[in-house]
């Protein structure tokens, strides 16, 4: 306990550091999601096609193995192409940067599927009555569409936000300071690995415990003239 | 085209990939008429109600409300689409449309199903609008209904509140496609009653229905559909006494 005491900045910062994170790649994974989906409904086939390109490749590769390839690979890539190409110098991608981007688009791929299926719940009649009351199509979105969608996206959207809180460890091997990160640094320096470990541990269940309270907020919020069985 | 014209077709044509829905029909309604579109299932009689507020695209052929034609061009590919769909959306406005699955919004209360067009579409200011909500709920009998959600309401209710929905729009010609198909036998009644009263108030109504008695008693004018192109039509007093085609004739022996 003294030794967690000792160390307390450390965790502070590293559950700071995946809090930021898992929120920041959360926004990029929400609008990829939509863009994703709209894509996939889309009468256009190109965007279709895009989309589905994008769906089977990223959820078709290890996480770990795309992170590790945005970081080291697209540092390389982007700095190459911009001595060839003359229009920009050296450029340092961020450790945050990179994560986060990675992995919000990763998340993205899985909140397309979750976004797609959820519009796809809505009955088309109730989409066919607006339309035919004269509504635009943004006023069916924001009226129609979006809070029927939100109700049906809700459990695979709490899924797909816990395995990506979850997978934000996994950018303690580009060197982000995480809590994962701050934790076995900690430990292993004071040899105390166990209590380092278990106190992540607790503050990961506390944090999937937050979050699994402000979605049932939501769940409630949402669930307008649902019949409960 | 007489200035009491409400709404007029001409001429439309409606496929679905090869096969053929509805081959040139034109039908025109005058204010306070209510034509009953009778006919067997698949003879495009829905398909045509649709085409009329472009919920489906026609191929060809001519919408006229209250005079106005709705504008169509073609695109590069050589299909018919709206010209301009702001054009569209005003006239869908004064269209209104009861469905057979009654299709109110499940996550609104009755209230703010009705609200939602003359607040949105029609922008009309809010006391206003809630007045005449209520008006229209107490008219389709649902008053004590207001604050419910549409899943704890009967079909014949939920159908009653879709009426009301449309009416709120102050629609010049009301579209019910197959209103009380999807209801038990029981609640029929009920949606028939209020329609019957619309009727009575002179509102210009397209019926597409299999409730004979209404076709009989309340239409001015009954349209029997065969194969996507009109088969009979004229006064019901005639066309239900002495049906001119075999095939009216086979339709009103199965029909009874």
């Amino acid at each position: 306990m003294d030794l967690l005491l000792e160390y307390h900045s450390q965790l502070l910062a590293g559950t700071w550091m995946t809090v930021k994170l898992a929120l920041v790649s959360l926004a990029i994974a929400l609008v990829f999601g939509l863009l994703g989906a709209w894509a996939k409904l889309s009468k256009n086939r190109l965007a279709q096609r895009l989309a589905g390109i994008y769906t089977t490749l990223v959820r078709g590769v290890p996480d770990l193995v795309l992170i590790l390839l945005v970081f080291f690979g697209g540092q390389v890539m982007i700095n190459e192409l911009g001595y060839a190409t003359g229009l920009w110098g050296y450029v340092d991608i961020s450790k945050f940067a990179a994560g986060a981007a990675t992995i919000g688009v990763i998340f993205g791929a899985y909140f397309t599927e979750t976004f797609r299926g959820a519009i796809m719940a809505i009955p088309p009649g109730q989409i066919e009555a607006g339309v035919s009351c004269g509504m635009r199509k943004s006023l069916i979105f924001r009226h129609i569409i979006w809070p029927q969608m939100v109700r049906y996206a809700l459990p695979g959207f709490t899924n797909n936000w816990l395995v990506q809180l979850k997978t934000t460890a996994l950018v303690s091997v580009i060197g982000l300071q995480d809590l994962v990160y701050n934790a076995f640094t900690a430990g292993r320096s004071t040899g105390q690995l166990f209590t380092f470990m278990a106190a992540a541990f607790v503050i990961y269940l506390m944090l999937t415990g937050l979050s699994d309270l402000a979605f049932r907020a939501l769940d409630r919020r949402y669930s307008r003239g649902v019949v409960r069985a | 085209m007489t200035a009491n014209s409400a709404l007029k077709i001409d001429n439309l044509h409606k496929s679905f990939g090869p096969h053929q829905v509805i081959k040139g029909v034109s039908m025109e309604a005058q204010k306070g008429d209510v034509i009953a579109i009778l006919g067997a299932s698949g003879s495009g009689k829905s398909t045509f109600l649709r085409c009329i507020n472009l919920l489906e695209t026609p191929n060809s052929g001519d919408v006229y409300l209250g005079g106005e034609k709705i504008r169509m061009r073609k695109n590069r590919h050589g299909e018919t689409i709206p010209a301009d769909i702001r054009q569209v959306e005003r006239m869908r406005a004064r269209l209104a449309m009861v469905f057979q699955g009654f299709n109110l919004w499940s996550h609104m209360t009755v209230m703010e199903n009705v609200l939602e067009g003359p607040l949105y579409v029609q922008g009309i200011p809010k006391s206003e609008a809630r007045d005449k909500a209520q008006a229209l709920l107490a008219k389709v009998g649902l008053s004590d209904r207001a604050d419910y959600y549409p899943a704890h309401l009967s079909g014949g209710q939920q159908q009653r509140v879709a009426i009301a929905r449309a009416l709120a729009m102050d629609p010049d010609v009301m579209l019910f496609d197959e209103p009380t198909s999807a209801l038990d036998p029981e609640l029929v009644g009920e949606v028939l009653s209020v329609m019957r009263d619309l009727a009575e108030e002179g509102r210009t109504m397209l019926v597409v229905t299999h409730e004979m008695g209404f076709a009989r008693d309340v239409s001015s004018k009954t349209v029997f559909l065969h194969q996507g192109e009109i088969c009979e039509e004229g006064p019901p007093s005639q066309l239900f006494t002495n049906p001119e085609t075999e095939q009216f004739r086979a339709f009103l022996s199965r029909m009874n």
